[in-house]
């Protein structure tokens, strides 16, 4: 009898213990699995190069940039550079989570851009898991700086057109990675046999230092180099620090590069970092709901 | 007399396991700004499970499902404070008796033990689970730096709203 009554009360405690844990075992039955990364980069770019990121639904966007004259141009004299500083500003709008128009101008021969640009696909985690985001962008630029060349040109000879597809990842919440293969269109070039299509890749990173200040570099390759009239481009990069505070990210940045609108710092680089040619420059956004 | 007793323990199993309420549809709001920010956020996929034989309630929510007005405070928010991509979840787990919902709560890693009022009312197949409650931001180690600590509430005034059905 005491056996039985043992086993009884055996069966009773282990549905009592089946039952507590299958109660809190279906909380996590009920989870999704899948969660999209975010924050991949502070910025919707990461020097000048576009990074995977776009503002967000109902967002409005403000970036004032800055660079200022290079290192080898009379540095003492310009006052650090600051007496000929080149700008660009940037308004842009996230009608939904994923896609972003936008428009900009530049002083580096007054080019006056808009953009759009989608997040086609969004790196997750979990159950479905995808290893990258993959982030569409296109400009199209309109110079708007008289020619010097003596030759009378159509309004279409001014404009350029810059298309990337961006792939990002982040390997973990402190290092994030993009690789953008592009090209750049010049409806211009100098001679016949210079190419009007030239094809670049972009590298970049970022490495977070504090849960606000993140370390960030890039660089980019391009197929073709030199045109026909003798100029050369140089490989344009740089290095620079992410700092967050509230609805600004400030970037503070060394690189070689000093005009802002894409095709003109991608393709048309002239500044060279092995000849000491670096200039100081910044980007700064601030945010604003509207929705 | 063996078979009784055997077919009494397996008679037991059945209602153990059919005084259980769940829902994966819960809402779970909490405000903690100021005047001069408005800081709040609700989530509509929190889980809740009881048993209204032993008493056992439990709430769990995925921290990124929480909604704000603003998207980069929900970045802010999930990359900077709680830390979702390390504590990806909250949940509570305890019992419920007299008014009072007692057990662990656990978010961005730290566990407390809490003992809050809550209703829960079962009426047939539906059971209402009603709590409101302050989580104290500094007790669960959410850093806030010094210059927007005027801006966010200490005490995050956290309210749980679920409907959980009898399951079959």
């Amino acid at each position: 009898m005491s056996r039985i009554l043992s086993l009884f009360a055996l069966l009773l405690s282990v549905t009592n213990l089946c039952a507590q844990d299958d109660l809190f075992d279906l909380l996590d039955e009920s989870v999704p699995e899948t969660q999209t990364v975010f924050a991949t980069f502070k910025g919707t770019q990461l020097i000048n190069a576009p990074t995977n990121e776009t503002p967000g639904k109902g967002v409005l966007q403000y970036v004032i940039a800055h660079r200022f004259g290079s290192f080898t141009d009379d540095y003492l004299y310009n006052f650090f550079g600051l007496d000929n500083a080149q700008i660009r500003m940037q308004l842009d709008y996230g009608i939904t989570d994923r896609l972003n128009i936008g428009i900009g101008r530049s002083s580096v021969l007054k080019v006056a851009d808009s953009f759009v640009k989608y997040k086609a696909f969004q790196q997750r985690t979990g159950a479905n898991a995808f290893p990258f985001s993959l982030t569409l962008n296109s400009s199209i630029n309109y110079r708007a700086a008289r020619y010097t060349d003596g030759i009378d040109h159509d309004r279409t000879d001014r404009i350029s057109y810059y298309h990337t597809a961006i792939f990002a990842r982040k390997w973990s919440p402190s290092i994030s990675t993009l690789f953008s293969p592009g090209l750049v269109h010049w409806n211009t070039v100098p001679g016949r046999d210079d190419p009007n299509t030239t094809l670049h890749a972009t590298l970049g990173g970022r490495i977070k230092l504090n849960k606000r200040i993140a370390l960030t570099g890039e660089f980019s390759l391009m197929n073709n180099s030199t045109l026909s009239d003798g100029s050369t481009f140089t490989v344009p990069g740089g290095v620079g620090i992410d700092i967050e505070t509230g609805g600004h990210v400030f970037q503070i940045h060394l690189s070689n590069t000093r005009a802002m609108s894409n095709p003109y710092w991608l393709s048309r680089n002239t500044f060279s970092a092995l000849d000491g040619s670096l200039l100081l420059g910044f980007n700064i956004s601030r945010v604003f709901t509207v929705r | 007399m063996k078979h009784f007793f055997i077919a009494i323990a397996l008679l037991l199993v059945a209602p153990l396991s059919a005084q259980q309420y769940l829902t994966r549809q819960g809402t779970i709001t909490f405000d903690a700004g100021s005047p001069l920010e408005d800081i709040a956020a609700k989530s509509e996929s929190a889980s809740a499970v009881y048993d209204s034989e032993t008493g056992k309630l439990g709430v769990q929510v995925l921290m990124t499902s929480f909604v704000f007005k603003r998207a980069l405070m929900q970045e802010h928010f999930n990359e900077n404070y709680v830390e979702s991509e390390i504590y990806p979840k909250a949940s509570f787990r305890g019992t419920f008796s007299d008014g009072r919902a007692v057990g662990t709560l656990t978010l961005h890693g730290v566990s407390k033990e809490i003992d809050v009022p809550a209703s829960l009312s079962v009426e047939g197949d539906v059971a209402k689970l009603h709590t409101e409650f302050p989580v104290s931001v500094a007790d669960f180690e959410i850093g806030i730096p010094k210059t927007v600590a005027n801006k966010i509430d200490k005490e995050a005034k956290t309210t749980v709203d679920c409907t959980l059905k009898l399951r079959r």
